[in-house]
């Protein structure tokens, strides 16, 4: 089309340059130039998008040695943390409850020997001494129990505290999880600039640890619970 | 059941051992002893005095199916009693586990209840042979 065109126009130039109309040569000459730098532009323009294009991918790989070179240290760091304070509400929460069981222990072991006691003291089996005796426990049982309620009472409120860890884990998590988004995003982006197929290959193995399977209760392949374990092991003629 | 067992428990997390030893405490085996992985309770085992092992799957070094490999492996431990306590939760890590001897699995999270089953019914099978 273009070059019917530009047939055209050199016609029109060389009839008008024959008539010698000097005047409609210029013009034709004019419109000549005209439709050639026009597709002069569109190369430009052409060329302008693509070096726009791989300057924006440049950009892309200069985000990831960004995030390689500062976030993802950052992020190990986060979770490292993570570890440390779940660890520690753990220990903290074991720490209570090692010294609330054997309180509670007493108490149960105290407090049924004192049952005992009264129920003999009832059916008339108990002497003045030994009545002596089991009010003497009593008193004594009662200013243990005090002290150990006390105790008791503390070690829950430690108990207590030591969940604070799930709020500060929680918002150091949702931080990683926006890194690792912004990974996969410039990595997304990436592929695409460079053109690499994407659809990657999973190698099979043999069985290995995964640790947690999340969302189990949509995996096939997964149990859910010591239940399906137990059916699993039974049909396999445990 | 003798309550005196030896009781090895491999996890490597310790608050993991420490939960485990409690619950065990609770239903009254006290004399445990613990490792952090394979590669630790394995000399631990290949000493002699253990009646009873529950151990993780996933820990660094060795990880727990291939101490169970190990243990069946050798004629001295064969006839150990293994609990398998783990998140792996796959069906052909059960499967794989069942397959190498273990005698019981017991999947994370687990209760004080189910852990106190498997111990029962392990040793219910131990002492009144089929």
């Amino acid at each position: 089309m273009v070059d019917a065109t530009r047939l055209d126009l050199a016609n029109e130039f060389i009839d008008a340059l024959q008539d010698g109309n000097e005047e409609l040569a210029d013009e034709v000459l004019a419109m000549i130039a005209a439709e050639r730098e026009s597709r002069l532009f569109e190369e430009i323009g052409k060329l302008t998008r693509e070096l726009h294009d791989s300057l924006a991918s440049v950009r892309t790989e200069s985000d990831l040695a960004g995030i390689a070179e500062n976030e993802i240290p950052d992020a190990k760091e986060r979770l490292n943390f993570v570890i440390q304070k779940t660890e520690d509400a753990a220990n903290r929460t074991m720490d209570s409850v090692e010294e609330i069981l054997p309180l509670s222990e007493t108490i149960r072991t105290r407090a049924g020997q004192l049952q005992e006691d009264w129920s003999r003291f009832q059916r008339r089996e108990m002497d003045v001494s030994e009545f002596k005796k089991m009010g003497d426990e009593l008193v004594g049982f009662l200013t243990e129990l005090n002290e150990n309620s006390d105790k008791i009472h503390a070690g829950l409120n430690n108990i207590l505290m030591a969940q604070d860890f799930q709020d500060i884990t929680g918002q150091v998590i949702r931080k990683v999880i926006s890194v690792v988004q912004e990974v996969e995003n410039s990595l997304v982006t990436l592929i695409r600039a460079t053109g690499v197929q994407a659809g990657a290959k999973k190698v099979v193995g043999e069985v290995e640890a995964e640790g947690p399977q999340m969302n189990a209760e949509n995996k096939d392949n997964v149990v859910n619970g010591q239940d399906d374990v137990d059916d699993l092991l039974s049909s396999l003629g445990f | 059941m003798n309550k005196d067992m030896k009781i090895l428990i491999v996890d490597d997390f310790s608050t993991m051992r420490r939960i485990i030893k409690n619950l065990l405490r609770d239903l009254g085996y006290t004399n445990t002893d613990e490792a952090d992985d394979g590669q630790t309770a394995l000399p631990k085992l290949e000493a002699g005095g253990f009646d009873f092992l529950v151990t993780d799957w996933n820990m660094p070094g060795m990880q727990g199916i291939d101490l169970l490999k190990a243990v069946r492996a050798n004629p001295d431990l064969k006839e150990l009693p293994v609990l398998m306590v783990t998140a792996e939760s796959k069906r052909e890590q059960i499967v794989e586990a069942a397959q190498a001897g273990v005698n019981g699995y017991v999947v994370k999270p687990f209760t004080a209840g189910t852990l106190k089953e498997k111990i029962d019914k392990i040793f219910e099978r131990i002492d009144t042979p089929a």
